[in-house]
């Protein structure tokens, strides 16, 4: 098996999966699967974190899967941001801009900072709106 | 030099021929005057000796009576006859002396007188009978007493008194009978100053003939006492006055020359009176009232020529204007006056022309000259075109530097400064080498810009066509439009798979190829379509040979073939595969440049009529292992197989120590072409198979894909909308099309009846060089 998956979830609010192996063709069915499996799991307005550390190598395909995951995400008010992708998967995100630089940290460091500040944002939006 | 203008030629003519009709004219005149001049002179002449005649005879007479009367008178009286002479003599100064004669007889008286007159005047007296000689026994006395009416003796010369006499004796008679004589001595000197006095004409004499024929007395004293000339005397002979004329005058102070002679006789003696005229001195007025009128004439035509001259270099003094004019158009010169036609005669006409013709001739002369540039332009233009068309072809000696499995020479050489013949070669990519040799129908410059239109279009196509019957067609359609001249080309078309030596060839009409192995040469039988620019529809057939180590092809125009000797006779494909199954050598340079020296021969002094093209291309092996294919594979396509064919490649990558990255992009680009073959390629009857090549260059890797479904050209796929975030949009397309294009180094696409090729191309740097990431495409 080229994909494997596997689930942290510190929070309902966060949820990170370590994707190992090649999402292309021929493993994207399997990813969505597992995918579709944990969304439920992820409180609306949360964040899934994709740490793609151990990610060799994506094609079109992988990406469609991501797209998809953070289209579901958007549609229930939450993020998907993307940890730490190597060289050859970051050149294929950049050749089709598939995600906004912002979102994409190099460092699990890096990703805290930007969740805690989220999360701050959040608490004073939650006030001035409530 | 004078000679040399008309004028004076004209005049001198006219003055020549005027002379020639003065001087016939004149002849005629004067022969038909001069019979008439001769008679007026025959008749003056006449009459002058006529008078001189008379005038002698008077004289004469007046002797004779003197003498009568004498002897009348002395014959009853002799003793008085002394005192009687004496008287007598006194009154006649004619007479030199007289003498009265007697018989020495009875009753005669016993002297005979004799009176004379002396040198002095004074008169002598003499008795004649006292003489020594007895004079009654001469012959003077003796006819003297014969003569009673009177009559002149013979001439003498008197020695006592030194002069010519001359006697005239009249009897004295008696009772019947002669008893002496009365002798009158006559000197003949008053006759010569008769003569003398006579008025005749210049040069004309006068003599006086005595009745034997002998000239009494003479102008010329010199003939005195001679006798005359027989026609002379003949003609005085008649009693009647004549005339004779001599051809060669008696007399020598006539000089030879031809003289008229008129004759009076003289009455009472039988003397001849005779008057000479040379006949020069006859015509010597008329001649030379003649020639006083043929010199005025003389001067007349003189001041005629004159005239004719001055008139005629006055009227064709325009004309000497225009020769030297003429001389100047010659040395190129024409810019010049012309002298103004001042009537519109021949010379105004001619002037007119001669105006007419320079303007003309300086038009023509700018007219060659503009031509002359022109032509200079042209040529210089043609050189250039000419450097210009040998720069399209590629050079004449290519060696496969890569792996030296093959090689090629070509010998092209063009009948004028331009020609229609072309010949290419050139990679496709980096195992196919595409080779082509044409000709263009007709020469020189239209088929020189169609041959540049071929080659770069034939260049331009290449790339896009993967066999040669497909860049035949496509180039076929390109060189069909707009060709409203119909000009067309021939075209052989090869191309070569430089690792295997597999030859694909279309022709367009064109002569077949040669292909010659180590001893012989055979031509390549194959089919071939319609010349390209002819029909938009032709189709061109392939044929396929497999070129083994040594071969080599020929590929030629018919500029050799039809190559003719000076008998007209062609070259011919027999003789081509003759010198090329007998070449010594078998390499492509002397296969191709011994072909073109044995034209060359054949063809001698005929002179290169086409324009040639010789291409060799000799196949010396085949790839070796090194750069055999790493992969080649023909799979389904279905997605099992893909993948499969994927791991396939990255463990051949790895294995031949491709760098990860570049391991990494080759997989995404194939995994993305091959799952897009797969998902949408196919059709209901194909797109079942995909061919897969690789190789491994110096530095780069080479793949090519082969799939038999739907036409699809990866490099026309609409742009994917990139905003930056892939969830923005509905449907996510066309992302794998555009990480192909930006991920391969090199992507080419052609199709054709055997489905869609891809030809891929992937940088593999060196280890030791940093790490290259391909730009995105955009």
């Amino acid at each position: 098996m080229s994909l494997t998956l596997s689930t942290e979830s510190e929070s309902p609010e966060r949820t990170t999966v370590h994707v190992h192996g090649r999402l292309d063709a021929q493993t994207f069915g399997e990813f969505d699967l597992a995918i579709l499996d944990l969304l439920p799991r992820v409180a609306d307005g949360g964040t899934m974190v994709l740490n793609l550390s151990a990610l060799e190598y994506i094609s079109s395909a992988g990406l469609r899967s991501i797209a998809k995951i953070r289209k579901s995400m958007r549609a229930r008010g939450g993020h998907t941001l993307l940890l730490n992708p190597q060289p050859q998967v970051r050149k294929v995100f950049d050749i089709v801009k598939a995600v906004p630089v912002n979102e994409v940290f190099a460092s699990t460091q890096e990703l805290d900072e930007y969740l805690d500040h989220m999360q701050r944002q959040i608490t004073d939006g939650s006030i001035e709106v409530e | 030099m004078l000679l040399r203008s008309i004028a004076s030629r004209l005049s001198l003519w006219v003055l020549a021929g005027s002379v020639a009709v003065l001087a016939v004219a004149g002849g005629v005149l004067f022969y038909r005057v001069s019979g008439q001049i001769l008679e007026q002179a025959h008749g003056e002449a006449t009459a002058l000796a006529n008078e001189a005649g008379n005038r002698i005879e008077q004289r004469l007479a007046r002797v004779a009576d003197t003498a009568q009367t004498l002897a009348a008178v002395v014959g009853p009286r002799p003793e008085d006859a002394e005192l009687m002479l004496r008287d007598a003599l006194e009154r006649n100064a004619d007479l030199s002396g007289l003498a009265a004669v007697f018989v020495p007889a009875g009753d005669n008286p016993p002297t005979s007188p004799f009176v004379s007159r002396q040198d002095d005047g004074s008169l002598g007296w003499r008795d004649l009978r006292k003489d020594a000689s007895p004079y009654w026994e001469k012959n003077w006395f003796l006819a003297g007493l014969s003569c009673t009416p009177g009559c002149w003796q013979r001439h003498f010369y008197s020695q006592s008194r030194k002069r010519e006499l001359v006697n005239y004796s009249v009897a004295i008679t008696r009772g019947g009978h002669p008893v002496g004589l009365i002798n009158a001595d006559v000197s003949l000197d008053w006759l010569s100053r008769i003569l003398k006095e006579l008025a005749k004409p210049a040069g004309a004499y006068a003599f006086v003939l005595d009745d034997n024929g002998t000239y009494l007395v003479h102008d010329n004293p010199a003939l005195i006492g001679q006798r005359g000339h027989d026609d002379l005397l003949q003609a005085a002979a008649q009693h009647q006055a004549s005339r004779v004329r001599l051809a060669i005058a008696q007399n020598p102070q006539a000089k030879g020359k031809p003289v008229w002679i008129y004759f009076s006789p003289i009455e009472g003696t039988r003397w001849r009176f005779g008057l000479v005229i040379p006949e020069a001195t006859i015509y010597a007025g008329p001649r030379q009232a003649f020639a006083r009128v043929l010199a005025l004439g003389l001067l007349a035509l003189l001041a005629l020529a004159v005239v004719t001259l001055a008139v005629t270099r006055r009227i064709l003094a325009p004309l000497g204007t225009l020769a030297s004019r003429a001389e100047e158009v010659a040395r190129g010169a024409l810019d010049f006056e012309l002298p103004a036609a001042r009537f519109p005669d021949e010379v105004g006409r001619l002037t007119g022309a001669f105006d007419r013709m320079r303007t003309e001739l300086a038009l023509h002369m700018a007219e060659l000259t503009r031509n002359a540039r022109e032509q200079q332009r042209l040529a210089c233009e043609l050189d250039i075109a000419h450097q210009i068309q040998t720069a399209l072809l590629p050079g004449e000696h290519y060696l496969d530097a890569h792996c030296e499995n093959f090689e090629l020479h070509a010998l092209l050489r063009p009948a004028r400064a331009v020609g229609g013949d072309l010949y290419s070669y050139f990679m496709l990519n980096e195992r196919r080498f595409c080779v082509m040799v044409g000709d263009v129908s007709d020469k020189g410059i239209p088929a020189a810009l169609f041959m540049a239109r071929t080659i770069t279009l034939a260049k331009a196509l290449a790339p896009r066509a993967r066999t040669p019957q497909q860049l035949l067609s496509m180039l076929n359609l390109e060189l069909c439009r707009n060709n409203d001249s119909c000009m067309f080309v021939s075209l052989l078309c090869g191309m070569l798979d430089t690792f295997t030596g597999e030859l694909v060839m279309s022709s367009a009409g064109h002569e077949p190829p040669v292909l010659c192995n180590a001893d012989d040469a055979r031509l390549i039988e194959l089919d071939t379509g319609a010349a390209l620019g002819l029909d938009e529809e032709a189709s061109y057939p392939a044929r396929r040979l497999r070129l083994q180590p040594g071969q080599t092809l020929m590929l030629y125009t018919d500029g050799i073939t039809e190559a003719t000797d000076t008998n007209l006779q062609m070259y011919g494909a027999e003789r081509m595969l003759a010198c090329l199954a007998q070449a010594p050598s078998r390499s492509a340079a002397d296969l191709a440049s011994g072909l073109l020296a044995d034209v060359d021969r054949y063809a001698e002094g005929a002179g290169q009529a086409d324009d040639i093209t010789v291409l060799a291309l000799s196949w010396h092996h085949a790839l070796d292992d090194r750069n055999s294919p790493m992969l080649d594979l023909t799979i389904n396509a279905s997605m099992d197989d893909v993948f499969e064919t994927l791991d396939r490649c990255d463990a051949t990558l790895h294995a031949q120590g491709v760098a990860p990255d570049v391991r990494d992009d080759i997989r995404l680009v194939l995994e993305e072409l091959m799952v897009n073959m797969v998902e949408h390629g196919r059709t209901r009857d194909a797109g079942n198979i995909i061919g897969l090549h690789m190789r491994l260059g110096d530095d780069a890797v080479f793949v090519e894909l082969h799939h038999n479904g739907h036409p699809f050209d990866p490099l026309q796929a609409p742009l994917p909308a990139l905003t930056g975030d892939i969830a923005d949009q509905e449907e996510v397309g066309g992302l794998g099309i555009h990480l192909v294009r930006a991920m391969a180094s090199e992507l080419s696409y052609s199709h054709d009846e055997q489905g869609n090729h891809l030809q891929l191309r992937f940088l593999n740097p060196a280890r030791t060089e940093p790490r290259h990431v391909p730009d995105p495409e955009h």
